[in-house]
């Protein structure tokens, strides 16, 4: 437990550290990020109306009362962006958590190991990469009930083999570094120096494609919804873009300057946020990508 | 690296598009329920089987359900071969006609896509490579690497609202203007062309960025090469030093990205199609996903993957061709 605690502020002194290094874009995608999520956080105290409770009349521009106005159906739009907060930057975390820790631990084993394991590994990489996943994602998604479970398993299912090819090969070139063979040769055993050794150098790895796969997860999920493909009883952003565009004639009544645009800023500025600390993130991990960039 | 040889890549494709086909036959029968258990309630508590255990046997026979697992199975993956994918429970059309007929719309601002994108991206990786380091060449790759971060129908809904709904510069919905009689072809070849414009440029921007990135960064490589110091001493003049000995190498990476880049293409003009209204085979899947027309999903699913399986397949067979590197067997 105590070295449990001990790595978990490693790892938090490791992202202050990382932070002091970003870039302005990178600071400013923290900040975004940090916003989204104070207001998924405290979403009940934030908003001032239940985001499925009809609190006004239909369509109300924003005003007073409703700070972003009202949907077709007079419920709070400010309310449904906060909770809708709470659905993209979960299924985001959840997806990214366990199919960058899963694949991960998956390729640091393969690649640790070798041998038929490894094979077998890269085989599953291989074909899981081959496959068109938004064509796959649709017609699973179409058939499964849409509940949030299954679309965070489908798109775990999907996202799990770039962390683990990455992780994997890092694995695989750590395993014939002289330091890592002298203390192989002083007795020290696989799960000691994966612990000890190659777990350090490969958590900040796993760290960038968690945020890649959050993105990931979070537009696919938006993308999903907006097809008509996401769970009707959540109030997510996609499903405000689903609602909002199936209303007829949206595009001839300024309602879109209300209904549409928020969710439709509120993705963006989250989109861009993990992107800019996505790319800082790279860039302070891998120095050749560094070199690549400046060249 | 791996290691792996034509044969290696064929038969991984091949999985690919068998576990497509698995999960296309099992997923219906994953499902709860039964599709002959056709219950109806008149009133409360009264429910009333409106098929007979006769009858109910005798459709589970003509469909083949009686059968063993892997005999329907043979049998679907021979029906799908045979090109017979259903029928279209909301069209009451064959699923093959219903979607051979929305699918030029698909591939025309696809294929527009791919050729704005890559022409685009090229001339701008070329114009960025020159300027290196220069501000107009950071404002560039700055914008364009944030653009690459926004989906694509997000961008096309933002492109919507400025260009069709506040400027009114463009068509809101459609391929083509309704109830339209066109004089000759050019004029219905314009009217397409205005109406293909805005989801084009949209799909585009999302990979415009790759090919742009791709482009500078082998321009960049590529000038340090010997043989542009060569070219240079020999005073041939920067143009084309510029053209033809640094393009000409560099193009070949774009190229295969270009190839991979389709099928992104054609799993994103789903959505875009759908923003824009455009008649395509996306927008067929929204209608059929809300009418829940089962059969339909599954073999536009079924289209999207083989022909994205397939593109790709050819891209990395043809690169294999063009440069041998990549067929021997890198180093870890």
């Amino acid at each position: 437990m105590i070295i449990d605690l001990n790595s978990f502020i490693s790892i938090l002194n490791s992202i202050r550290g990382a932070v002091e290094r970003f870039t302005t874009a990178g600071k400013m995608g923290v900040v975004g990020l940090l916003f989204m999520i104070f207001i998924a956080v405290f979403a009940p105290f934030v908003t001032f109306y239940e985001p499925s409770a009809i609190s006004g009349r239909s369509l109300e521009p924003p005003g007073p009362v409703h700070i972003l106005g009202t949907d077709e159906l007079g419920m709070d739009i400010w309310s449904q962006i906060c909770y809708g907060a709470r659905m993209s930057l979960a299924i985001g975390l959840a997806v990214a958590l366990i199919s960058g820790v899963g694949g991960g631990f998956l390729g640091l084993m393969a690649g640790y190991i070798g041998g038929n394991w490894d094979k077998a590994l890269l085989r599953t990489i291989d074909l899981t990469m081959a496959l068109p996943s938004f064509p796959l994602l649709i017609v699973i998604a179409a058939f499964l009930n849409p509940s949030i479970a299954n679309v965070i398993l489908v798109l775990v299912f999907l996202s799990w083999a770039k962390p683990a090819r990455v992780v994997r090969s890092q694995a695989l070139s750590m395993k014939k570094q002289q330091y890592i063979i002298s203390a192989r040769l002083h007795g020290a055993g696989p799960s000691y120096i994966i612990r000890k050794h190659i777990m350090p150098e490969a958590m900040p790895l796993i760290f960038v494609s968690i945020l890649n796969i959050s993105s990931y997860a979070i537009v696919a999920e938006s993308g999903l919804a907006f097809l008509g493909l996401g769970d009707p009883t959540s109030k997510s952003w996609g499903m405000m873009l689903h609602y909002a565009t199936s209303f007829r004639s949206i595009y001839f009544t300024p309602y879109w300057q209300w209904w549409l645009m928020p969710p439709l800023i509120a993705l963006i500025l989250l989109l861009l946020s993990l992107a800019f600390i996505g790319r800082d993130m790279e860039r302070i991990v891998d120095p050749r990508l560094r070199l690549k960039g400046d060249s | 690296m791996k290691c792996k040889g034509r044969k290696g890549v064929a038969l991984q494709y091949a999985t690919a598009l068998f576990l497509i086909l698995v999960l296309n036959f099992f997923l219906p029968r994953m499902m709860p329920g039964d599709p002959f258990l056709i219950l109806s309630a008149d009133a409360e508590n009264e429910v009333i089987s409106v098929l007979t255990e006769e009858q109910r046997q005798y459709f589970i026979s003509y469909y083949g359900l009686d059968r063993p697992v892997y005999e329907q199975f043979a049998n679907y993956i021979f029906s799908v071969a045979r090109g017979d994918l259903g029928e279209s429970i909301y069209y009451k059309v064959p699923v093959v006609e219903a979607i051979w007929t929305r699918l030029p719309w698909t591939a025309l601002i696809v294929v527009g896509a791919t050729l704005i994108s890559t022409i685009a991206g090229i001339l701008l990786g070329l114009f960025s490579a020159r300027r290196r380091e220069k501000a107009s060449d950071k404002l560039l790759m700055v914008g364009l690497i944030s653009f690459a971060e926004i989906p694509s129908f997000l961008l096309g809904l933002i492109i919507l609202l400025a260009f069709s709904v506040k400027l009114k510069a463009f068509p809101l919905a459609g391929a083509m203007t309704p109830f339209a009689h066109y004089s000759s072809y050019l004029e219905a070849s314009w009217d397409i062309g205005y109406h293909a414009v805005l989801p084009m440029i949209t799909l585009s921007l999302t990979q415009l960025t790759g090919i742009y990135l791709l482009t500078r960064n082998t321009l960049v490589t590529v000038m340090t090469k010997d043989y542009i110091r060569t070219a240079r001493a020999k005073g041939i003049g920067e143009r084309l030093v510029w053209n033809r000995h640094a393009l000409h190498n560099a193009l070949l990476p774009v190229i295969t990205r270009v190839g991979f880049m389709i099928g992104m293409l054609m799993g994103g003009a789903v959505l875009v199609e759908n923003v824009f209204s455009y008649p395509g085979v996306g927008s067929l899947l929204r209608s059929s996903v809300i009418a829940r027309d089962y059969p339909l999903i599954q073999g536009i699913m079924l289209v999207m993957a083989v022909s994205i399986l397939t593109v790709n397949y050819l891209v990395e067979i043809i690169y294999e061709r063009m440069d041998p590197r990549t067929a021997s067997c890198e180093a870890v």
